[in-house]
């Protein structure tokens, strides 16, 4: 029962994940985006992580999207299907090569991750109440992984910086050197 | 019947007549809201319907069935049908996992809590179920195709992210204190004596955790999404009868449902001080009491206090009120750790 479960959603999640690609309003992308969410978060669930499912929801569903539909409303972006190209031109485009790259990345972790004694990794020993435990995820998070784990954190705060150098424009006549 | 069967009826039961409760609460509190201006402003209010008006929202219920809904022209029809449910149901699915009362011996030798879903992270559930009646807001506001709707949606969604962090430092700190997610395991925490609460305990996060309240809801004096003054009615301009009446009805049930989060981590949930083994029935009307404090503090705040500006209102949540709850829950979990007793 828990496997027709798990197939049906993982097809609902790709199906929505492909209407991401394929909406024509950045509104309906976003919306697609939020049901792919929905369906690995109850994906998680039928697997036995509660903790999981909630912080999905909790933090991309509830917060992230929230930010993506805030700025979409904000730059009022229309329909953007009046200016694409046509497919041979969607293929050459950068975001097609991006994606291609992450396809490409996210098959090789798959290949290695299901070789793993490839490259004589040893998977995550499972702790004695799961990892689900909402002590066995603070133990791993600030114990084992706490360098990673803030180094990660570190990372999010440099791109935010960064993106906001980026997006903060010069206004004529003033000197960036000085300003 | 076998047992199992009991268990399904208790539960049925339960779920009954929790959200019969909080539909009628909710329905009570569109008339309490006007009684209760109409007290304050030294006028009477509805009389007209049943005794003392009493019976208003069933009269306003009946009108918003009968009345047209209009549909604008340009309107994304099929997320603009779709906004107002997404608004009212996730308030209504959080009240599952708030405990309302102690064990009680439904069937007799089999006690069960009076709620109607026990999980052990409730408090997660929560947060991330009630995060998303945001979602009705903002596609109901962009779904209508009006400028002053989008602005609403734009405030709600900016205003939601904002307060929505305060909300959730205030609440760590008390989940420090208890060291559970578990709400039954927060009200167990603070029974016997009333400075067990977690609101002599925490006075901060108390404080923190009530104005954001007050945004996270979108009531008075932080209702930007609608605004009437500047934006017509904000982000339900466009809507009409039951449509508008299921946004209402979302607002109100998210008003009960953060009341009775408030009576559970900070006013000792359904505890009744001094007393550990109160009668369960004593228990909920304690439970009730409390609550319903809050419920009445969203109605003083609105009829007393002016609204905020919106730069105002962010500048607070991201200049005071963060900081202030980055600080509390630094602070607690130094004492937790540490191994100093508060209180």
């Amino acid at each position: 029962m828990a496997e027709v479960f798990f197939y049906a959603l993982s097809a609902l999640a790709v199906l929505f994940a492909l209407g991401v690609v394929l909406a024509k309003s950045p509104m309906m992308s976003v919306l697609n985006l939020l049901g792919s969410f929905f369906c690995l978060s109850v994906i998680y669930l039928l697997a036995g992580f509660q903790f999981m499912a909630a912080a999905q929801i909790l933090v991309y569903a509830g917060a992230i999207l929230v930010l993506f539909l805030f700025v979409i409303m904000l730059l009022n972006l229309g329909d953007i299907s009046a200016h694409s190209t046509g497919f041979l031109g969607a293929l050459r485009s950068t975001g097609a090569k991006i994606g291609v790259a992450v396809a490409v990345a996210i098959g090789l972790a798959l290949l290695i991750s299901v070789n793993l004694g490839m490259l004589g990794l040893k998977p995550a020993e499972s702790l004695p109440d799961g990892i689900d435990g909402m002590t066995g995820i603070a133990t791993e998070l600030f114990g084992r992984y706490a360098l990673p784990f803030e180094a990660v954190s570190v990372l999010l705060l440099a791109t935010m910086v960064a993106v906001v150098v980026l997006a903060k424009r010069q206004r004529p006549g003033t000197d960036a050197r000085k300003s | 019947m076998s047992p199992m069967h009991w268990d399904w009826l208790v539960w049925f039961l339960k779920a009954n007549v929790i959200y019969g409760g909080l539909l009628g609460t909710a329905a009570g509190m569109t008339l309490a809201e006007r009684k209760v201006s109409a007290w304050m402003q030294y006028r009477h209010g509805p009389n007209r319907v049943g005794p003392w008006g009493l019976l208003q929202p069933i009269a306003d219920g009946v009108k918003f069935i009968f009345k047209e809904s209009l549909t604008p022209d340009g309107a994304n029809k099929w997320l603009f049908r779709c906004a107002p449910a997404l608004a009212a149901i996730p308030s209504m699915l959080t009240i599952a996992v708030i405990p309302m009362g102690p064990a009680i011996p439904f069937i007799p030798g089999d006690y069960k809590y009076f709620s109607i879903t026990d999980l052990d992270i409730g408090l997660m559930y929560l947060l991330s179920i009630g995060g998303l009646s945001i979602y009705g807001i903002i596609l109901g506001s962009w779904a209508s195709n009006s400028k002053f709707s989008l602005l609403g949606g734009l405030r709600a969604s900016a205003q939601m992210i904002s307060y929505e962090l305060t909300l959730i430092l205030s609440i760590l700190a008390v989940v420090t204190l208890t060291g559970s997610l578990d709400l039954r395991d927060a009200v167990a925490a603070q029974s016997g004596a009333i400075w067990e609460w977690h609101v002599f305990s925490q006075p901060l996060a108390f404080i923190l955790f009530s104005i954001a309240a007050f945004a996270e809801t979108n009531r008075h004096p932080f209702d930007f999404a609608e605004c009437e003054p500047e934006l017509v009615s904000g982000f339900h301009t466009e809507y009409s009868s039951m449509r508008f009446a299921m946004f209402a009805l979302g607002e109100y049930c998210a008003m009960v449902v953060i009341a009775s989060l408030w009576t559970t981590l900070f006013l000792g949930g359904y505890n009744v001080p001094f007393w550990e083994d109160a009668p369960w029935f004593l228990c909920i009307g304690a439970f009730l009491a409390k609550t319903s404090i809050f419920l009445f503090l969203f109605l003083w705040v609105r009829w007393t206090l002016p609204r905020f500006r919106f730069d105002q209102l962010m500048a607070l949540g991201w200049k005071v009120f963060l900081p202030l709850a980055l600080a509390n829950l630094f602070l607690t979990g130094a004492a937790v750790s540490y191994g100093v007793k508060l209180w």
